[in-house]
């Protein structure tokens, strides 16, 4: 469904001509296995929680979601309308998939789910989410992470 | 997406992620994704799939058991239509609203107006008895009718009231217009009985069928001809679909 080549115009044009950050090397970062993560997720589909600021323009900022966060709770206020909403209108877990996660936590899958989760909206340049994601970094490892599951809208 | 992956492994937090778009992760190269073959906005699957949506986070997850990498690898299954979706059996999918006349032909703003907080209203009790049966609502910060006021009164010229002080014009009109369309969405999925429209037939029914996609049509326009630039920007690209 989302292979450029199958997408229909202008999406098909406009995605394929995004232009995407280049690395000169993949950093790979350790850890112990799966059953032993705790994890986190990282969504970038503008999501926070409600009654917090929304995503006004394309800061590069994130928001910080509570893992006793309820369905109820969690708004998204992605700028872009060229996404589906209707999954995430029916069920969260389509996009921020907590849940889900705690199921596999429960299953001895992973280690734990961490405390804090976290959200960027995903229009943002990625050089904006630069810093924002080194100070990210540091929350992370402050909460024990050591698997950040990154989700895309 | 892959990017971030790149700046957090720099400062040793290890990343796994789901990929949509297999082109843009192959070209960023972080160290661990997943591709799968779902439309955007689905990045799990589908909704209601519990099973479904477990199996893509484990594959997901299992990829930081890799020892090398950059890992890109395709989860092979499409997504499940959910129970309720599939009601596409040859059967196109029938609003189960019945809607006062249809009032986007209205020449007459006023009328059209008129029309479309009727139109609100007739939706009101599907919305309201969703909202109990599902103990949830993704409208971020107006009620229905707020919403509603807000965008008529900048369609009309008269003044905006922000949710909170430090949102702008442009902010409020398009927090407003996201709120409208869960607002359509929630409403029409919860009488029922009724079948969930895929997100293409929603997102074409509530352009074309509602009176509400035609006030969004002329909010587009007035926006796209406005000085300021966040105001423009939001009529030409944050109101309605591409």
């Amino acid at each position: 469904m989302a292979r450029l080549n199958e997408m229909a115009e202008p999406m098909r044009s406009h995605l394929a001509d995004l232009p995407c950050p280049r690395f000169d090397s993949t950093p790979w970062a350790s850890g112990p296995k799966l059953s032993e993560r705790r994890v986190a997720i990282l969504s970038t589909a503008g999501l926070h929680g409600r009654g917090d600021r929304p995503f006004q323009g394309f800061e590069g900022d994130y928001r910080v979601i509570s893992s006793d966060t309820g369905a109820n709770d969690l708004v998204m206020t992605h700028i872009s309308t060229n996404f589906d909403r209707t999954g995430f209108q029916q069920d969260w877990n389509v996009v921020f998939p907590l849940d889900r996660l705690k199921d596999l936590a429960d299953e001895g899958v992973i280690g734990s789910v961490a405390d804090y989760h976290y959200s960027f909206m995903g229009a943002a340049a990625p050089a904006q989410m630069d810093s924002h994601a080194q100070n990210l970094a540091r929350l992370l490892k402050g909460d024990k992470v050591d698997a950040a599951l990154l989700v895309p809208v | 997406m892959g990017a971030l992956a790149h700046y957090l492994e720099q400062n040793a937090v290890p990343t796994t992620q789901i990929s949509l778009i297999y082109e843009h992760t192959e070209a960023i190269r972080p160290p661990r994704a997943l591709w799968v073959p779902f439309e955007l906005g689905r990045p799990l699957g589908a909704p209601g799939a519990a099973d479904f949506q477990k199996e893509v986070l484990r594959s997901a997850l299992t990829l930081l058991e890799a020892e090398k990498g950059p890992v890109l690898e395709v989860f092979e299954k499409e997504a499940p239509a959910s129970a309720d979706e599939d009601f596409s059996k040859g059967e196109p999918w029938a609003c189960p609203v019945s809607f006062s006349p249809p009032a986007q032909a209205q020449s007459d703003q006023g009328k059209r107006i008129s029309a479309f907080k009727q139109e609100i209203n007739e939706l009101l009790p599907w919305y309201e008895m969703g909202k109990e049966a599902r103990g949830r609502t993704t409208m971020a910060y107006f009620s229905p009718e707020t919403a509603a006021e807000v965008l008529c009164n900048y369609l009309t010229g008269k003044q905006v009231e922000a949710p909170h002080a430090d949102m702008s014009l442009a902010v409020v009109l398009r927090l407003a217009a996201q709120d409208l369309k869960a607002f359509y969405f929630e409403a029409v999925i919860s009488k029922p009985g009724a079948d969930v429209p895929d997100s293409q037939t929603f997102t074409d029914w509530y352009g074309n069928c509602t009176t509400a996609g035609g006030i969004l049509k002329e909010l587009k326009k007035k926006l796209t001809n406005e000085d300021d630039k966040d105001l423009k920007r939001t009529g030409q690209m944050f109101l309605v679909p591409m």
